[in-house]
């Protein structure tokens, strides 16, 4: 949508611009603590934005993304590790080849489906790929595997920084400033009036499938170096999407912002409880909460409140120009 | 007569044998038409005797068990409603079929996003004007009034620069504003080469813009030819008023 008429974007720009130079300047002035809290809360908005690809954009929900994640984590651990021995630069790629494999094959029948018998599908994708990892010798099984270890966080932390980035970017430009982004967002609101514009959306919800997890598998591959050891539950867990799908939920569904927002947002709540309980079980009982309060209050999520704001004030200003309704 | 006389001769639209039975409901039953070039032919008959599945079986939304289907030309029975849509034809629902959650303009971008890009952003503007919904340009589609809502569905047809648009019952229960707007767009598309299928149950409307009136019954055409001579013809009238018993 190169030809959109210009609106003013500069308090937008200049905050993100800030945004920025805070996240840069981050790691000089933390210690290592909330450095480690900061890369989480970058992992999982990254996270967050993938899901909300297909999720927010094309409106198929995926309970099973976190096998994306976790084969994105497998792959680099097996190739940093004997016989390969791979840098962790290389692994990465390959990581996103081997995660379109596994997406175009296993979208292609599934996205067939829709609302709850897609989420079914995919869920139970994810819960076979942890079987899988559990009983294989190459995987490690159920032990897990251990990767070189790298006792850099910054390097980390620019890592996760450079990947949400590089998310948020393809996010905004395919999504919000695309003929792609009208064509997925189509396909959400009504599927056979997209097939009757000419929109093959058989093949639109394959692209945006596979670049949702690709992206995905990013995330999990410097999740696996940063932490050093992973096991199945540890990375293809079902808690790792329901984590996801809350915080898109909670930040705004479809929106290229909420992710972001739901993603720090309930990460740095999980690392505050975890910092004065010591476990994490209450954050459970958080995130049952969060789903609440979000649809009784929060349909849109918290950068659909921002929006209604500007919409309702837009009305206001609309009603006092005609000086009543309009014929409905 | 040459061969370029031949085409343009042909009929854009040619519908033979058409058969869908929905288990035992015969939706359509050997449905035989035809379009002309620039012609606006009015399709009417009682609920329920296939008009709208003829809509859908014509733009591949559903799969015909039977019958050939040539648009323009080609063969197109039993082929992906994109692959149609992106050959020339357009339609409309009739239950508004919008992009909700997109503004009134997004919509209309959506319907040029494949296909017919290039100066997608002058035709929206040019569509908003020609159906004047400017001042609700950057409305959601479902904040829309019932009639914007047809006007803005018929506005995507619009875009996709087709040369045949089906309208399934596009001025049924809008304001007479919005239906003068509708009818002057259809007239004005036509004069660029536009063809229309319209499904119409206001025989006023049928009246005023169609060149040829075809009548459905049961799944099948009973009859088709100019207004006067369909409102003359007892079987037609029996159709839509009944039989006596």
């Amino acid at each position: 949508m190169a030809a959109q008429p210009m609106k003013s974007r500069w308090p937008g720009l200049l905050l993100l611009a800030v945004i920025a130079v805070a996240l840069v300047a981050l790691p000089w002035t933390v210690n290592n603590y909330w450095l480690r809290v900061a890369t989480g809360a970058l992992m999982w908005a990254g996270l967050a934005c993938s899901w909300n690809m297909l999720g927010g954009y094309a409106g198929y929900i995926n309970f099973g993304h976190s096998a994306f994640f976790g084969l994105g984590a497998y792959v680099t651990a097996f190739l940093m590790n004997d016989p390969f021995g791979l840098p962790f630069l290389v692994t990465i790629p390959a990581g996103m080849v081997v995660t379109a494999v596994f997406a175009v094959v296993i979208g292609a029948p599934t996205l067939r489906l829709r609302g709850a018998y897609f989420a079914i599908a995919t869920w139970a994708f994810a819960e076979v790929l942890i079987q899988f990892a559990s009983a294989m010798d190459f995987t490690g099984g159920i032990g897990g595997i251990g990767l070189p270890p790298f006792l850099n966080e910054r390097f980390f932390y620019f890592a996760m920084f450079g990947a949400a980035a590089l998310t948020y970017l393809v996010a905004w430009a395919l999504f919000e400033h695309s003929r792609f982004g009208l064509k997925v967002k189509a396909l959400r609101d009504h599927e056979p009036a997209a097939e009757a514009m000419g929109i093959n959306t058989a093949l639109v919800k394959l692209q945006t499938f596979v670049l949702s997890a690709v992206t995905a598998s990013v995330f999990g591959a410097i999740f696996a170096y940063w932490v050093t050891f992973i096991n199945p539950k540890s990375v293809f867990g079902g808690d790792i999407t329901d984590q996801m799908v809350v915080m898109v939920l909670l930040g705004g569904l479809g929106t290229l912002w909420g992710p972001a927002i739901g993603g720090v947002a309930l990460f740095v709540v999980n690392r505050l409880i975890w910092m004065h309980w010591g476990d994490t079980a209450f954050y459970i009982a958080v995130l049952g909460a969060a789903i609440v309060l979000v649809v009784l209050f929060l349909p849109n999520g918290i950068a659909g409140l921002f929006v209604r704001r500007k919409a309702n004030a837009l009305e206001k200003a609309a009603g006092k120009l005609v000086g009543g309704g309009g014929e409905r | 007569m040459s061969a370029s006389a031949q085409a343009s001769a042909e009929p854009i639209l040619l519908v033979r044998g058409l058969y869908k039975h929905f288990g035992g409901i015969k939706a359509t039953n050997g449905v035989d038409l035809a379009v002309g070039r620039q012609e606006i032919a009015g399709l009417i008959g009682p609920n329920g005797c296939g008009k709208s599945t003829l809509f859908s079986l014509v733009s591949g939304t559903v799969a015909p068990d039977k019958g050939e289907i040539r648009f323009d030309g080609r063969a197109i029975a039993g082929m992906s409603a994109h692959r149609i849509a992106r050959l020339g034809l357009a339609r409309t629902f009739q239950i508004p079929a919008l992009f909700d959650n997109m503004s009134v303009t997004e919509n209309l971008l959506a319907a040029a996003a494949e296909g017919h890009w290039p100066g997608a952003w002058e035709r929206a503007a040019e569509t908003l004007s020609l159906l004047k919904l400017e001042h609700v340009a950057d409305n959601r589609a479902s904040d829309l009034s019932g009639g914007q809502q047809k006007l803005l569905e018929f506005g995507r047809a619009v875009m996709r620069q087709a040369t045949l648009i089906l309208l399934d019952e596009v001025t049924a229960g809008v304001h007479p504003n919005i239906r003068k707007i509708i009818l002057e767009a259809i007239a004005s598309l036509r004069e660029r080469g536009v063809s229309f299928l319209v499904i119409e149950h206001d025989m006023e409307m049928v009246r005023s813009v169609c060149d040829r009136i075809i009548v459905m019954d049961s799944g099948r055409v009973v009859t088709s030819g100019a207004f006067e001579d369909i409102v003359r013809n007892s079987e037609v009238m029996q159709t839509y008023l009944g039989r006596p018993q």
